[in-house]
């Protein structure tokens, strides 16, 4: 049994219930989400962060080099997998000479086979050379790569499409906000949780933890993490985002615990007995966790401007990771490439400014103070 | 004056760091008691009439370099003239050769036509460590040597040594290449007045050979002279430990005035910490052209010219220096460096590659600059750590020489500006092999076909190659370490792209300068890429490609080329010696401890009031003249 402040007293012991009463009264994040819906802006910047995530995960079927699914000496294979993980990519293809050129070799060496190829056909790892694809000169390098109907985007000095690169980069982008922001949420809340349910000396260890992890520079921190491991991955840079960014979220949720430790629902869950897990996460955090949303995803901006202002610096994921401050920093140094700076650029402001407004959205659906009746 | 690390090459363009902190860490126990010249051997030198009768004295060249490079300009009449050299767009080579034919000319002996009033704006990316030149080590303090300080023997454009005029009266050596007898100027006197004489050579050399004195690259040379003798004043015996072709290069080195530091070094071996030594930096007694007169850390560095260089007792009798004032900027970044030559701030500055092929092209530059580059013979390499198990077997390494795409490297990614590496040494350099090994060509079936020969097959069809290294099956997967430079991160991709396709995995590894040099030099990594600038001599190359030598990072070794380096030093036939090196270069483009890749040239954007600038295979500054050529009209 369960009964929160917002959450609708058992219908059964009211008498009579108004049917018009029965639809007006929602659950708390049913009223947050139906207040967040008339904000025009917010709403805006939620489709585009799906739209995001469709062509994040989407990104080998939208640009690539590899077919989406081929028919190959009779079997089936999926190679564009290939661009999540090189071992998703079937190995058959290594061992039969493809040298990552599909269309030639497919024929070539099955003319019974059969693909289906991704909407864009450029790489975003390498430059897609003269002759790959039927009418496809190579893409052009140095400085010459302005954008056509081929290389939408341009390409980079090296000849590789941005185009392709700005849409696998995606991925990059959304990994970073979300992977470095789950962990930050992970640790926040839960420390935050057992400071604030504590108290006393367990909350004044935890506290001083997080004053902590305050005084260390993520960026710092990152940047020797860099030159100590051998191999640095863009996964290190987001444990990292992750591990020191998560001190505004615990205090929120301390915050937010101490207030509702006392509060009546708690009391009367802990007299009928609810152990103390249960009061902590059924009935504290549901209800202590609409403010904590805000600062996450304002924090998934800033893990992604962080991200690319390391690879602008040129300390982000290492070649040839897609990545749109990897496409900054190249138009650094040519400033008349303007299609290198002004592409991802866009991408990054469009992000980093829907994520903004959506923690704002959420900011204010959720804070009853702004409530207005009627609204 | 000019002296770029001798023995020491230097780690072309990763100018950043101090070259060899290894040595400098090499400190003996600090209750040792400080002996000056601690490490030479005790030696007792005969008079100098018993020298005389038994050396058979050989003549050898003492030379004026502001008159060799004048005879030399009137042997090469300007293709066009400075007003149309300054006009010229520098888009091919003819245009190249053009400009700097016309704008390196300089003025007659009397200085007609130079103003001597002119001050030049030069820069630097990094500040000096330290001022004194025992103590230089990077690119910025040599080029602050090449003007302050005093130095007995020199070399040409043409890499040739000789003893300098300006302070040499007569060179001789033995017939046996044991002893070197210098005589030098009375007319050469310290910023302070006081003489320089020979005893300032004698005290500086063992200072050199001192071992609580942390120096980091100017041992290196001295420490083959066994002892250096002053006679009298003026006259000076170097004797040598062996008979090597290499000897005269070992004289090569900057001298310290003994007044100042004869009672300070004791007190402060590190010559940098005690107040006497702190004040020294920031004021330095020097013997060269220039002196400092204002260092401001991190921002500038202001020389003037030192009137008792040129004249002595009213008279002139050296060349006067054409500026009276040279100050370093210091700007790290490229984009401000061409922003400071173009708004006139500075005078002359380094161009990068994308800088000059881009950025240089338009009226904003061309109204009041030109801008010329020289071949050098300074190579990026791509090494291998042949200890580790990928690299041992010289099959694999030939197969990653097959696996570079070259065409594209050298005209889209280096903009068609620089010439394919030929080898450790340049094409145009007298060491070069008369018969040089074909060039490995992009070819990947075969690189598949060696790298199978060498074992390296995909046995568990994972896509990558493996093999069975100490009983453990390994993947062929390795780091490729590079700093961070776009264009060479861009050439560690395309090597990647190519590896990959042949199920070979190559991560590329960016890094910051410094943590890069200090993987390299510790010999934790497995491949690299770097690239090495020409020393003076090539036996110079032997502490990069000789058995468990300084430089050599990959721990590469060849019996041959060992010996081979040891029959070079022994040689002074020229033709052999160019024979001998030629082979050495052979052995070691045939053994791929290296991928070579192109040779770079370096660009150089100049003012339009800047003359004399004239390219070396070391650059248009390191050999005298050098920058001691540069004038404004």
């Amino acid at each position: 049994m369960s009964i929160g402040p917002n959450i609708t007293p058992p219908l059964a012991d009211a008498p009579a219930a108004d049917p018009q009463q029965l639809e007006t009264s929602r659950g708390f994040w049913a009223e947050t989400w139906l207040r967040f819906r008339r904000r025009k802006l917010a709403m805006v910047a939620l489709a585009y962060v799906l739209f995001m995530a469709c062509v994040a995960l989407f990104s080998p079927a939208i640009a690539g080099t590899k077919p989406i699914i081929c028919k190959y000496k009779g079997h089936i294979y999926f190679p564009a997998l290939g661009y999540f993980h090189r071992s998703w990519e079937n190995p058959i293809f290594v061992t039969d000479h493809f040298r990552n050129v599909y269309p030639a070799k497919l024929k070539e060496s099955d003319p019974e086979s059969w693909a289906l190829w991704p909407l864009v056909y450029q790489d975003p790892q390498r430059r897609v050379r003269a002759d790959e694809w039927p009418d496809h000169p190579a893409n052009p390098t140095r400085d010459k790569g302005h954008p056509n109907s081929l290389n939408l985007f341009g390409t980079t000095r090296a000849g590789v499409d941005v185009f392709a690169e700005m849409v696998h980069g995606t991925r990059t982008a959304m990994l970073v906000g979300f992977v470095s922001m789950g962990i930050a949420g992970a640790i926040g809340i839960t420390l935050g949780a057992f400071a604030g349910y504590l108290g006393g000396w367990a909350d004044m260890l935890l506290s001083r933890l997080i004053e902590f992890v305050m005084c260390i520079p993520p960026l710092v921190l990152i940047l020797a993490l860099i030159a100590v491991l051998p191999h640095p991955t863009i996964w290190h840079l987001m444990a990292v985002l992750g591990l020191t960014s998560w001190t505004g979220i615990a205090r929120l949720m301390r915050g937010e615990f101490i207030r509702l430790r006392e509060a009546d629902f708690v009391t009367a869950a802990r007299a009928v007995g609810v152990g103390w897990f249960g009061i902590m996460f059924r009935h504290i955090f549901r209800n202590g966790l609409a403010p904590v949303l805000v600062p996450i995803t304002f924090g998934i901006a800033s893990a992604i401007l962080i991200e690319s202002a390391l690879s602008f610096l040129g300390f982000g994921a290492p070649p040839p990771n897609p990545s749109w401050g990897a496409l900054l920093e190249a138009g650094r140094d040519n400033l008349q490439m303007w299609w290198l700076i002004a592409f991802p650029g866009l991408a990054i402001f469009f992000t980093v400014l829907a994520y903004n407004l959506i923690g704002e959205g959420l900011q204010e659906a959720t804070d009853p103070r702004l409530r207005q009746p009627g609204n | 004056m000019n002296i770029l690390l001798r023995r020491s090459l230097y780690l072309a363009l990763l100018i950043a760091l101090a070259l060899s902190t290894a040595s400098s860490a090499e400190k003996p126990p600090a209750d040792d008691k400080f002996k000056l010249g601690d490490l030479i051997e005790p030696f007792t030198p005969p008079l100098l009439a018993e020298l005389d009768k038994t050396a058979d004295w050989q003549d050898m060249p003492v030379v004026d370099p502001m008159e060799e490079l004048r005879d030399q300009k009137k042997k090469e009449p300007p293709l066009v003239s400075v007003e149309e050299a300054l006009r010229l767009h520098n888009d091919s080579p003819e245009d190249n050769k053009k400009i700097i034919s016309a704008l390196s000319m300089v003025p007659p002996a009397d200085g007609k036509g130079a103003n001597f009033d002119a001050s030049i704006g030069r820069c630097q990316v990094m500040d000096l460590a330290s001022t004194n030149p025992l103590l230089m080590s990077s690119f910025a303090e040599a080029e602050f040597g090449d003007l302050t300080a005093l130095f007995i023997i020199n070399f040409d454009w043409n890499l040739v040594p000789f003893a300098d005029a300006n302070a040499v009266v007569s060179w001789k050596a033995s017939k046996d290449h044991l002893l070197d007898k210098i005589v030098l100027r009375d007319d050469l006197v310290w910023s302070d007045g006081k003489p320089i004489t020979a005893h300032d050579v004698v005290f500086t050399f063992q200072a050199i050979m001192t071992s609580k004195i942390p120096i980091p690259a100017v041992r290196s040379g001295p420490d083959q002279i066994k002892w250096v003798e002053a006679y009298d004043d003026h006259t000076l015996v170097f004797f040598h430990k062996a008979a090597q072709a290499t000897n005269t290069w070992d004289l090569n080195f900057p001298i310290i005035p003994k007044h100042i530091f004869e009672k300070s070094i004791p007190e402060d071996p590190t010559l940098t910490t005690s107040a006497f030594h702190t004040q020294q930096q920031l004021k330095p007694v020097v013997g060269g052209p220039y002196e400092l007169i204002e260092w401001n850390r991190g921002s500038n560095l202001v020389m003037q010219r030192r009137e008792n260089f040129y004249m002595h007792n009213g008279k002139q009798v050296r060349g006067k220096p054409f500026f009276k004032e040279v100050t370093f900027h210091l700007l790290e970044d490229g984009n401000t460096r061409l922003l400071a030559l173009k708004s006139g701030r500075i005078q002359e500055t380094e161009l990068e590659a994308q800088q000059w092929q881009t950025q240089t092209s338009g009226r904003d530059f061309y109204d009041s600059n030109t801008k010329a580059y020289g071949n050098e013979w300074l190579y990026m390499y791509i090494g291998w750590n042949l200890k580790t198990p990928f690299f041992e077997d010289v099959r694999v390494r030939q197969a990653m020489a097959c696996a570079m795409n070259y065409d594209e490297m050298i005209n889209d990614l280096c903009y068609g500006l620089y010439p394919r590496c030929h080898g450790i040494f340049a094409p145009d350099a007298w060491m070069y092999p008369k018969h040089p090994l074909p060039l490995y060509e992009f070819n990947l079936d075969k690189a598949e076909k060696l790298l199978d020969e060498a074992g390296w097959i995909d046995t568990d069809g994972d896509g990558i190659r493996d093999k069975e290294v100490n009983g453990k099956r390994i993947p062929f997967e390795f780091n490729l370490t590079v700093s961070l430079k776009p264009d060479r991160i861009d050439i560690c991709n395309l090597l990647r792209e190519n590896l990959d396709s042949i199920g070979v995995i190559c991560h590329v590894v960016p890094m910051e300068a410094a943590v890069f040099q200090e993987r390299v030099q510790n010999k934790k990594y497995e491949a690299e890429m770097a690239g090495w600038g020409t020393g003076t001599d090539p036996s110079l190359t032997s502490n990069i490609f000789g058995t468990g030598e300084d430089r050599n990072f990959g721990s590469y070794s060849n019996p041959k080329v060992d010996a081979l380096y040891k029959a070079g030093l022994l040689e002074f036939d020229p033709q052999k010696r160019a024979e001998i090196y030629g082979e050495i270069a052979n052995l070691i483009y045939a053994d791929q401890p290296y991928m070579f890749l192109y040779n770079q040239n370096r660009f150089f954007g100049f003012s339009h009031s800047l003359r004399g600038y004239r390219f070396s295979p070391r650059g248009p500054y390191a050999y005298v003249p050098g920058v001691m050529s540069l004038w404004m009209p």
